[in-house]
């Protein structure tokens, strides 16, 4: 696992939905999706932040609780998009 | 971003002003009247390509760029006086044959798109359920696994086009567990299938030609190949179709509000009270300088929110300012049309109260004005 792309990741997170939350509250496998922090219109600006940094496409069914819970989650599926 | 029309664009503006004029304003004030869809007319925007301007021309469509679709469709709405017959048009193109275009599978594209594109049958999009509305994803529409496939319950509200629909796109909760974040998936349900039905069709105050209704869903089965985007893909499907929705839609309304505009200019000048036009009239005047404000600043958002569509950026945020900013002008522009025009403007006849009435809607329908500036709150992190 590409620890940059989870950092990159955490660091968006913290930055637009998290804000002034301390960087160890949110670790790797912090629930996000059922946890509360990514609902319908944050989902869509993380989707649209990593489509446009990684270059990727997700696709509509890419886009559920099982890609997108946890930071871990999230960079696996990158990764798996970049190749 | 350059704005400037190229001569297709230009050619593709002139067609369709000309088309609409000379066939979609038949007897309009009789049809809002009766609330008459006239599917001759939906035959002939089909043959126009009108139906299918954003589809690969391999799958019966014109295969026009989202900016050149916004063109045509401001040309439909200021040469077409019948806005509900616009409306329908869009309920059509827009949340339904586009996803289609863009979600679905090769063989369901094949299938669908050359007869929703040619006319010769009509798409309903179906979200609202009874208790939801602005809260789209409170449904209680269930599919549930059946084998090959899902059987489908539930009730959908307020579908336009779903009294007269061949087809629908339903969205239905697959997995209450995952909620909006794949739980959620889109069907494409067509009309002859068991346990799918047009229920009740309700009267509108506006948009009265724009047939609109309830469709019912009674443990209807559907095979896995009605899946549109993937089980669980329907948060994406909804959230790209009202990116288009938001955007396109509206542009029809830009070219409503330059209609209203001239009707407006060539009253105040023409009218002359205490011997002199109305429009000499600074208060006449201003108002009417106001609308042509609104109207470049509804054209300006249209035109860069539609070309960044183009752009297959994320046009989540530009397409909640272009819907309110144009619904609200829309709205604006047509209740000072008839204030300009006074008691004519009262007057049926004038079609100026219906595009009063057809406006009102605007600010509800596709996500209301409350709920686009909650959702560029959100996009601002607040």
């Amino acid at each position: 696992m590409d620890e940059g792309i989870k950092r990159t990741i955490k660091e968006y997170i913290l930055k637009e939905f998290l804000p002034g939350e301390r960087p160890d509250a949110l670790g790797d496998s912090t629930p996000l999706v059922s946890g509360g922090i990514l609902d319908s219109i944050a989902t869509l600006k993380l989707v649209a932040f990593l489509e446009e940094r990684y270059e990727i496409r997700l696709e509509a069914h890419e886009a559920s609780a099982e890609n997108l819970n946890t930071i871990e989650e999230i960079a696996r599926r990158v990764q798996s998009k970049k190749g | 971003m350059n704005f400037s029309l190229t001569e297709e664009q230009k050619t593709l503006r002139e067609s369709i002003v000309r088309f609409a004029r000379n066939e979609l304003n038949e007897d309009v004030v009789e049809r809002d009247r009766t609330q008459t869809f006239r599917r001759d007319l939906w035959t002939k925007c089909g043959e126009m390509g009108i139906l299918g301007l954003p589809i690969p021309e391999e799958y019966g469509g014109s295969g026009l760029d989202p900016f050149s679709t916004a063109i045509a469709l401001e040309a439909l709405g200021y040469g077409c006086g019948d806005a509900g017959l616009v409306f329908s048009i869009s309920a059509h193109l827009l949340p339904c044959v586009v996803p289609i275009g863009m979600f679905g599978a090769e063989e369901q594209k094949r299938r669908l798109l050359p007869d929703l594109c040619g006319g010769k049958r009509i798409a309903a999009n179906a979200m609202t359920g009874p208790g939801t509305g602005s809260d789209a994803f409170g449904m209680k529409k269930r599919a549930v696994r059946d084998g090959k496939g899902f059987r489908l319950t539930g009730t959908k509200m307020f579908c336009s086009n779903g009294p007269i629909a061949d087809l629908a796109v339903v969205f239905a909760v697959t997995d209450p567990e995952k909620g909006y974040h794949g739980g959620i998936t889109t069907f494409l349900v067509e009309k002859e299938t068991e346990g799918f039905r047009a229920s009740q069709k309700f009267e509108k105050m506006g948009l009265r030609t724009s047939p609109i209704g309830e469709l019912v869903l009674e443990n209807a089965f559907v095979s896995e190949d009605a899946v549109l985007g993937g089980v669980g893909g329907g948060a994406a499907v909804f959230a790209h179709s009202m990116d288009w929705e938001r955007i396109l839609l509206f542009a029809t309304h830009v070219g409503t509000m330059e209609r209203l505009l001239e009707k407006a200019v060539e009253y105040a000048r023409t009218r002359t009270q205490f011997g002199q036009p109305i429009g000499k009239f600074q208060a006449v005047a201003h108002k009417i300088a106001d609308m042509k404000v609104r109207l470049e600043a509804a054209r300006l958002l249209v035109y860069r929110s539609a070309w960044k569509l183009g752009e297959k950026k994320s046009v989540s945020m530009d397409a909640s300012i272009t819907k309110l900013f144009v619904s609200e002008s829309l709205l604006e522009t047509a209740l000072d049309t008839v204030q300009v025009l006074g008691g004519y403007g009262f007057m049926t006849e004038y079609e100026v109260e219906r595009a009063l009435r057809d406006a009102i809607g605007s600010t509800i329908y596709s996500g209301t004005s409350e709920m686009q500036r909650n959702i560029i709150a959100r996009w601002l992190g607040l």
